[in-house]
């Protein structure tokens, strides 16, 4: 079979259908009189689970799997985990140590800018972002193990 | 004589300097957020949607829908000067925007887009002033079966106006509706899907979901080097179209502002496929069609208005009804239930404040809008070009600072991450995400009001099918879910139809 992008996003609805309906058991369905909290959700997933079904037979109208252009995943990748580690770091280390670094790292090393101007750029924004949200506006930022 | 008294209670409280600021501070921030790439008008509110906590209401609402129809007009620049729409409406001013832009009228068309955009939007505010209030009368006889059947008449449409297929969107507000189900149920204090972490305890927040779609999504999927910066700039000596230019675009701006208005109203991407439809139906009646593509003004002006007038035609169910048509007003109305107002028939009459204040400002936000497209376009020039490398990095810190102080939650922040990495994905398999942001906004009305139905008729479901209205809304629900079928029969849907007709197959 010619796997087509449709079979890919049908199929991954209906399994997501099947999980969340396992996941749902516990909850009550009540009756049409008395409805419980479980009632919206059966009715979701088995929404979900006819029309990802009804993707995955009429896949073979949509473009071939391969077709998908994952050019972009390569510089994705690396914002994703940059983004997760300053997520990681955010409430441990604080506003000011944290969004420096993050910003220093994909301007830096993602993007290859010269070392000074990301330099600059990440401690001039993360200065004029502290002075504007944690002083003028006094929106509480979070300060990490190192009181700042 | 009652709507003059209460738009002139508008107008006091959108003249107030401190709204007024905001209503600027809007219209300029959603001018940059429709210009720069990889920043949609619904990032740029949920990013700042925290910002307006400590504001009231009628504040908040001003600035963030200046940010909405800001964005209608600042998409327009990036267009025109750079070939690259600044947010999905402005796709269709592109094509003519650039090619005048190369023969030396960027000027002429920027002062089109702005003066169309002005037009319609003052357009379609007069008439969100003059439905809005009696749609919003005749919503008080909806009890919980007609707020079942408007809320799944609203995704059906949705769905129908989409610009992927039924099956597509129907997915995404299933997906979108079930996350609404997650935290505890009202009704019966059952735990769902929260999985012992305690902050899902009060449901999954829309601004996480709705920054991580569509912020970091459109940032992941965006390769910097893909970002050309390489703008058109304008020439300011010739920034006053020519008598010929103005003579061409006054009809296309008339037809555009009706178009986009009654578009707007309707549940979908409706600012962008009234751009669509208007730039056809331009194309359909112009003299010279031939020249679309090459530089004709009615391809500036025709999709220029329209957009602006969806736009504002949008906040009519959202007003009247409390029925967001799109993710914007979505996430609109979640900042107007945050600052304790909620949307919906009872809005005129117990914040009238409110509803007439934020009225009063789009008229006020229009002009604002129209003095600062034009002089300030040097400016702005100036922003587009900051290299995408240096204000993506800006962006994510923006998503995290802003997510963050929504709840002072670092969970949230997670899940905005998580859902960039599910908006990308959604966009490599042609999902469209509004939806799903849709769906997880009226998730919590639709359960409470299909319970609260099913428990007032004793569980007899014929309830949604013998009270008139909600009968004629699913009845309505039916025609549109059998034309999609037909269409699928046939093979070829509206879309298709509309796509052949911009590309002159037919």
């Amino acid at each position: 079979m010619n796997l087509r992008r449709d079979h890919v996003a049908g199929g991954a609805f209906v399994l997501a259908g099947v999980v969340v309906g396992i996941l749902s058991f516990d909850l009550p369905f009540g009756t049409l009189a008395s409805p419980g909290a479980g009632m919206l959700p059966m009715l979701l997933i088995g929404y979900l689970t006819v029309f990802g079904a009804v993707l995955f037979v009429r896949a073979n109208e949509s473009p071939p799997l391969a077709s998908i252009d994952w050019s972009d995943f390569r510089h994705a990748l690396p914002v994703v985990a940059v983004a997760a580690v300053a997520v990681t770091a955010y409430t441990r280390l604080g506003f000011l140590i944290t969004i420096p670094l993050m910003l220093f790292f994909l301007t830096f090393v993602v993007e290859r800018r010269p070392l000074l101007p990301a330099a600059a750029f990440s401690i001039g924004v993360s200065a004029i972002s502290y002075t504007l949200f944690g002083l003028l506006l006094k929106i509480p930022l979070p300060r990490g193990i190192l009181g700042f | 004589m009652e709507i003059f008294d209460n738009l002139l209670l508008g107008f006091s409280v959108a003249f107030r300097p401190d709204v007024l600021i905001y209503a600027f501070l809007g219209c300029l921030v959603g001018t940059l957020v429709g210009m720069l790439p990889g920043i949609g008008p619904l990032a740029g509110i949920s990013i700042l949607l925290p910002v307006t906590f400590g504001l009231d209401a009628t504040k908040a609402i001003v600035m963030l829908a200046g940010i909405y129809y800001g964005s209608q007009y600042g998409g327009s620049t990036t267009s025109i000067l750079m070939r690259i729409p600044g947010e999905a409406a402005s796709v269709m001013t592109c094509i003519d925007g650039y090619a005048m832009a190369r023969k030396g009228r960027a000027g002429a068309a920027l002062a089109i887009a702005a003066v169309g955009s002005f037009v319609a939007g003052t357009f379609g505010v007069i008439m969100l002033t003059l439905v809005a209030p009696p749609l919003a009368n005749f919503a008080l006889r909806f009890g919980p079966p007609e707020y079942t059947a408007l809320l799944v008449l609203g995704l059906v449409f949705l769905a129908y106006m989409s610009t992927t297929s039924l099956a597509r969107t129907l997915i995404m507000a299933c997906v979108g509706l079930l996350l609404g189900c997650i935290g505890i149920d009202v009704m019966s204090g059952h735990f769902r899907y929260a999985f012992d972490i305690k902050e899902l305890g009060d449901g999954i927040g829309l601004v996480p979901v709705a920054v991580g779609l569509f912020g970091l999504g459109e940032i992941l999927s965006t390769p910097s080097k893909t970002v050309v910066g390489k703008v058109v700039p304008p020439r300011f000596a010739e920034l006053m179209p020519s008598r010929q230019e103005w003579r061409q675009s006054v009809m296309p701006v008339a037809r555009g502002s009706v178009l986009g208005f009654v578009v707007g109203i309707v549940p979908g991407s409706a600012h962008i496929i009234a751009s669509f439809l208007s730039y056809a139906v331009e194309k359909r009646v112009s003299k010279t069609p031939e020249e679309f593509g090459k530089g004709a003004v009615a391809g500036v002006a025709g999709p220029e208005s329209a957009n602006n007038a969806a736009s504002t035609g949008a906040f009519v169910p959202m007003l009247a009804l409390g029925l967001p048509t799109g993710p914007v007003t979505a996430v609109l109305m979640a900042a107007l239930l945050i600052h304790g107002v909620p949307p919906g028939p009872q809005l005129v009459t117990e914040h009238p404040q409110v509803f007439w204040g934020f009225i009063a400002s789009m008229y006020v936000g229009n002009l604002m809008l129209l003095a600062l497209n034009l002089p300030l376009v040097g400016l702005f020039v100036r922003v587009l070009q900051i290299p995408y490398a240096y204000l993506y990095p800006l962006i994510i810190m923006f998503c995290i600072v802003g997510v963050y102080l929504v709840n002072n939650s670092i969970v949230d922040v997670w899940i905005m991450l998580i859902m960039g990495l599910v908006g990308y994905a959604l966009r490599k398999f042609h999902f469209d995400p509004a939806p799903l942001v849709l769906g997880l906004v009226i998730a919590p009305t639709f359960e409470l009001s299909l319970r609260q139905s099913l428990v007032m008729s004793s569980g007899n479901w014929t309830i949604f099918f013998t009270r008139p209205i909600a009968g004629v809304l699913f009845a309505i629900c039916g025609v549109l879910l059998a034309l999609s079928a037909l269409s699928w029969l046939r093979q070829k849907d509206w879309r298709e139809r509309l796509a052949e007709t911009e590309t002159g197959k037919k």
